[in-house]
């Protein structure tokens, strides 16, 4: 008799978790789908190949920034906020160098030198244990700083508009080269963690730091590589930025970091490590763009859009919090 | 090499770093006095800590949400909108009433933030990070992203006019709260039970103190003294607009860092954070008398922010050690090389 309630709770219990772990995998997804179909039907511009590629083109620079800060949730490094610094200095680095060195030499210093700002980081979070919020804050501002001093505090121009109309060019006339780029660090960032010991590590550094030292696990290099790769690519970012637009701000980057959080966030990528995905982010970053899109297209004001974002990110989070205490799952 | 050991391990370098922020108060003060001109004049003086105040005020409140091992980064946007409130609604209230529901704006966001977290159970930099879109979101539509001016300009002008020699009042009124806050921290059984909190909620709760109570109130408190910076501020200049306060929530969290509060909870002090703002206030007067542009006072201030931290992951807890110069040694002689760079 006590038997069989017991077993009854339990498969109450499975059952409950099937409903969670259904549930996290479809909300965002299904949510998309609802926005697409919200979205034709409120505007007729919405489902066109044009405003397609827009979305698109929107995502990638940002996108690029996602795969990075998805390593830096799962590895429970709470978040990257040097992220508008090393993007900054990538664009400002490679159009500063472009004219000297040639576009591409200069877009490589550029990423090496954003790389190396990642490094920076990772070593103080990684290895000398520091809180990551105030690190990157700290690492932020000399890199920003740094960055303006080069250039003198200016706007830098840029004088290659050649590979400007490359990258907004259309591969088999269809996709623009940009967003390829992006596509391919997507799949690479997505490969890295699902099918190599770094992306194992990453989930066990994330979920358990202790068990994962126990375990011979490198705690301190997997979570330090966790902010070069994001120092890297949002460096690889901001020199995508820069020569799209032939120009570059210091202030080039601002507002990336709250967008690669929001998407990651949102995609339900959890900020206490272990759990999530690159396509989760990626989703989650999709729904944002379209949602924003959407909000565009309906001529809804810049300003209630904030207001729809935090709300977004606030859902989001208590949502995952809430499945997670539901499912039992840590 | 031995003598480089006995510095690493002595105690008084260890010491040295316990008290970093007074050292680094009087290198800075003794350094600018000798190489800028009229430093030391009270009119300087009063200048900078007149132009500390704002951050000071918000700085006063986070040292709290700090301790409590929670982080707020919608402040810079609450200043805004109290600022916006308190401009806006002079002509229908008077200036003494609106710059009341100026105030009150921090009770709202502040209560915003304490649900978020504590009932929501969300983590405190996604929640305010979340708010501060929100409420930053609610700025621009409230003044249609365009600066709003006050209706009666002499009604601010004793915000930043002297009052006690050349101390002005929002630098009594950000004393004031440094010196009530000190004494709360330090000499009730409340600030201490806060001590308790940040260090660890679960194990406070255990002991019956109410944690989420002091959460709540934290983030209520931080918000308040945000949206009190923002009134005043918003009343020296007669003028309400939605770009205030962009990057003062960075500014301020890395003075009250500096001023030895740690993100991870349970440790800080009143007077470290009073230090901590000090630096920041006559480093940043130091360098624009001597015309350091913007960005290298950046580097410079965020170069000192990242020794201090350095220095007290050095002196603290498990990873005591882990940096002095000592235990470098011995890490590099026991690998030979330095730990293996990072590769992508």
């Amino acid at each position: 008799m006590t038997q069989t309630t017991s077993s009854q709770a339990e498969s109450r219990v499975m059952v409950q978790n099937r409903f969670s772990n259904v549930l996290q995998w479809i909300a965002v997804p299904a949510g998309t789908v609802v926005l697409i179909v919200a979205g034709s039907l409120l505007s007729p511009k919405f489902l066109t190949m044009s405003n397609a590629t827009n979305v698109l083109i929107n995502m990638s620079i940002s996108g690029i920034i996602v795969v990075g800060m998805t390593f830096v949730f799962i590895t429970r490094g709470m978040a990257d906020l040097s992220v508008p610094a090393t993007a900054a200095i990538g664009g400002i680095l490679a159009l500063g160098l472009g004219p000297a060195l040639g576009t591409l030499p200069a877009a490589l210093v550029g990423i090496l030198a954003a790389t190396a700002a990642g490094c920076v980081n990772g070593l103080l979070i990684g290895y000398a244990r520091v809180n990551p919020v105030i690190t990157t804050l700290a690492v932020g501002t000399i890199v920003l700083g740094t960055a303006q001093a080069f250039v003198g505090g200016v706007i830098v121009y840029g004088q290659d508009p050649q590979i400007k109309e490359f990258l907004t060019s259309r591969l088999f006339g269809v996709v623009p080269v940009i967003v390829l780029v992006f596509a391919a660090f997507a799949v690479a960032g997505h490969l890295l963690l699902s099918r190599t010991v770094l992306g194992r590590w990453s989930y066990a550094v994330g979920s358990n730091p202790d068990a994962a030292q126990a375990s011979a696990v490198p705690v301190r290099r997997t979570k330090a590589a966790a902010f070069a790769l994001t120092g890297g690519l949002a460096g690889l970012s901001g020199v995508l930025l820069g020569l799209t637009l032939q120009t570059a701000r210091p202030a080039i980057g601002t507002g990336y970091e709250f967008n690669a959080i929001t998407a990651v966030v949102v995609g339900g990528v959890s900020l206490l490590g272990g759990s999530g995905s690159v396509p989760r982010a990626m989703a989650g970053l999709l729904f944002v763009q379209v949602l924003t899109n959407i909000m565009v297209l309906q001529g809804v004001p810049t300003e209630p859009q904030g207001l729809a974002k935090g709300l977004l990110i606030a859902g989001a989070v208590a949502l995952d919090v809430w499945l997670r205490n539901r499912g039992g799952a840590k | 090499m031995n003598a480089l050991r006995k510095i690493g391990d002595s105690s008084w370098f260890v010491e040295l770093v316990r008290v970093r922020v007074l050292v680094i108060l009087l290198a800075t003060v003794v350094v600018a006095s000798v190489t800028v001109q009229g430093f030391m004049d009270p009119g300087t003086i009063g200048l900078s800590l007149d132009r500390m105040s704002t951050i000071g005020l918000i700085a006063v409140g986070l040292t709290v949400l700090l301790i409590a091992g929670q982080l707020d980064l919608s402040g810079g946007a609450v200043l805004a909108l109290a600022g916006i409130v308190t401009i806006s609604l002079q002509a229908s209230l008077g200036p003494g009433v609106a710059a009341a529901v100026g105030v009150l704006v921090g009770v709202v966001t502040g209560s915003l933030n304490g649900l978020l977290v504590v009932v929501l159970k969300i983590n405190s930099l996604v929640a305010t990070l979340a708010s501060m879109l929100m409420v930053r979101a609610i700025c621009h539509w409230a003044t249609d992203s365009h600066p709003i001016s006050g209706k009666d300009p002499f009604f601010g002008l004793f915000v930043s006019t002297a009052l006690i020699g050349p101390l002005t009042f929002r630098t009594v009124l950000f004393g004031i709260a440094i010196l009530l806050l000190w004494v709360w921290l330090s000499r009730t059984v409340s600030g201490r039970n806060l001590y308790a909190v940040g260090s660890n909620a679960v194990s406070a709760t255990a002991s019956g103190v109410r944690s989420n109570l002091y959460l709540f109130g934290g983030f209520v408190f931080a918000s308040v003294m945000a949206a009190v910076a923002g009134t005043v501020q918003s009343l020296a200049v007669n003028t309400g607009s939605p770009a205030f306060g962009q990057t003062i929530v960075m500014t301020t969290i890395a003075a009250v860092v500096i001023g030895g509060t740690r993100l991870e909870g349970g440790r800080g002090s009143a007077l470290g954070t009073l230090g901590g703002l000090l630096t920041i206030a006559f480093l940043v007067t130091a360098m624009e008398y001597q015309n350091v542009p913007a960005y290298v006072q950046d580097i410079v201030t965020g170069a000192i922010l990242l020794l201090l931290i350095i220095l007290d992951s050095a002196v603290s807890g498990k990873n005591h050690n882990l940096l002095t110069i000592a235990a470098l040694k011995r890490r590099l002689g026991r690998n030979q090389t330095p730990p293996e760079g990072i590769t992508q």
